[in-house]
């Protein structure tokens, strides 16, 4: 008797943090909107984007300059990408849409970190490989060992090496040459898990230490998009800290490179930067 | 016999003519003068233009069609940077000694040293390296006959320019350490080595 008191009690708690949880889930309408664009990039990863002969802005990298620092026109992409559409950057054809807007808002409390991407998937993509997935929206954080990781974001994990890029071993995935990334990701398929993966030497999509949770729904032609992480996943999030971030969005099917991807940006928990993260 | 025309002759040139005035003498070297003159210079000018250029299939079939997609070609203004805007130095000393060099294209022209689209894409990078060499060497010198930092308002331009150009002004480059493949397409495969 005293046993079923007892599972009861803890079950009662569980049921109680369970909802205090799900109540401290941000009121979205009072948490601020920023739009970030997010761009097909093409064959250009991080090594393309320091080879001084590809991108004379590497220079400026060298110098610590961040790619957004760039290429972020106060708020609207500011580089050519009718180059990243042609021939030489984008072999197998580049998707009908090359850019669009997805609108970022970020909340946290004293345990999670709260996520909301809200964006219009553009069709006409150039790769329709996923048949499960029609959408996949996916946010990585870096660690601060990650090299380049504060500069470029995403780019630190891009290698003309791995899958999907021309000629690279279509088993080898995305990496970072040191530190790590937590990845997390939704995926449109009924029924389909969060990822809450990482990426170090290899990308992993399970085994993250963020006990992510995505939810995803669809009004129309707009997908919204709401993460819940915890702060203190693999890569550690400390109010009144900034840590860097990136979105990929896999649209109309499409998988590997064939996303759509923001440049690096920053996520301030509580503090200013690129998107900044309020408290509840 | 010969010997004593040959000294018979180089005496009367050296000696002051018995025949023609001073006044004659002057002013058909004056004429000679302009005549020789003019035309050596229409003949340079004449080399010195577009349509020149492009009047061998070597330029006009490859170099040429990439020029006429860029903005030295066509843009918002009308200002228009022809071949030897970038190519011929304007200034006669560093022109005189950039048509000698020409004399080694008229050799590759002659022998057809590209003379195909295979060959000429072959041949690309080390031409372009040429090019690149002579522009940094006098400190892209026919780039700024119309650009110039003293008349560069960066804060007039987007970020990505403003800052680079900050940097390039710090680190005193010149423009054509960035400003490749700008009026034509840009070698492939380069090594960073090929970039310097």
């Amino acid at each position: 008797m005293k046993n079923k008191l007892l599972a009861l009690a803890i079950s009662g708690a569980f049921m109680a943090l369970g909802s205090s949880a799900a109540l401290a889930a941000p009121d979205w309408s009072k948490v601020p909107k920023k739009d970030i664009e997010v761009f097909h990039p093409g064959t250009a990863p991080i090594e393309w984007v320091t080879k001084k002969s590809d991108h004379s802005g590497s220079a400026g990298l060298k110098k610590g300059e961040s790619c957004a620092g760039c290429h972020d026109e106060k708020g609207k992409l500011s580089l050519d990408l009718k180059r990243l559409a042609g021939k030489d950057m984008e072999p197998k054809g580049a998707p009908k849409t090359m850019n669009y807007p997805v609108t970022v808002q970020a909340a946290y409390d004293a345990t999670n970190l709260y996520l909301r991407l809200t964006f219009k998937a553009p069709a006409g993509g150039a790769d329709a490989a996923d048949k499960e997935n029609e959408v996949k929206a996916a946010v990585m954080f870096a660690n601060d060992k990650v090299p380049m990781g504060e500069q470029a974001g995403c780019w630190a994990t891009c290698h003309n090496d791995a899958r999907t890029m021309p000629g690279a071993d279509d088993k080898k995935t995305k990496y970072v040459k040191d530190g790590a990334m937590d990845l997390m990701q939704w995926r449109s398929a009924k029924g389909a898990k969060a990822i809450d993966g990482t990426v170090t030497d290899k990308r992993a999509m399970e085994g993250g230490k963020a006990d992510v949770k995505a939810e995803g729904s669809k009004a129309g032609d707009t997908y919204t998009v709401t993460f819940t992480r915890k702060l203190a996943g693999g890569v550690v999030m400390a109010e009144g800290k900034s840590v860097p971030f990136g979105i990929a969005i896999h649209a109309d099917h499409a998988v590997g490179r064939f996303h759509h991807v923001s440049l690096g940006y920053k996520l301030g928990i509580g503090a200013d930067a690129d998107v900044k993260a309020v408290k509840q | 016999m010969g010997d004593a025309n040959k000294t018979s002759r180089w005496k009367q040139l050296r000696s002051p003519s018995a025949r023609y005035s001073l006044l004659t003498l002057l002013v058909i070297g004056f004429l000679a003068g302009i005549t020789f003159w003019g035309s050596f210079n229409t003949v340079l000018e004449a080399t010195n233009t577009l349509d020149f250029c492009i009047s061998c299939h070597e330029m006009r079939d490859t170099v040429y069609q990439e020029y006429k997609q860029t903005i030295h070609y066509s843009n918002r203004t009308g200002v228009r940077a022809t071949c030897p805007d970038c190519h011929v130095p304007k200034d006669w000393t560093h022109k005189m000694i950039r048509k000698v060099q020409a004399s080694q294209e008229v050799w590759g022209k002659l022998t057809g040293s590209i003379d195909t689209p295979e060959k000429f894409e072959a041949k690309r990078l080390e031409l372009a390296k040429h090019e690149w060499a002579r522009m940094k060497a006098s400190d892209s010198r026919e780039c700024r006959n119309c650009h110039s930092f003293d008349g560069m308002n960066i804060e007039k331009q987007k970020t990505r320019a403003s800052k680079m150009h900050k940097i390039a002004q710090d680190d005193k480059q010149t423009c054509i350490d960035c400003h490749k493949g700008i009026a034509h397409q840009k070698p492939k495969g380069m090594s960073e080595e090929d970039d310097e």
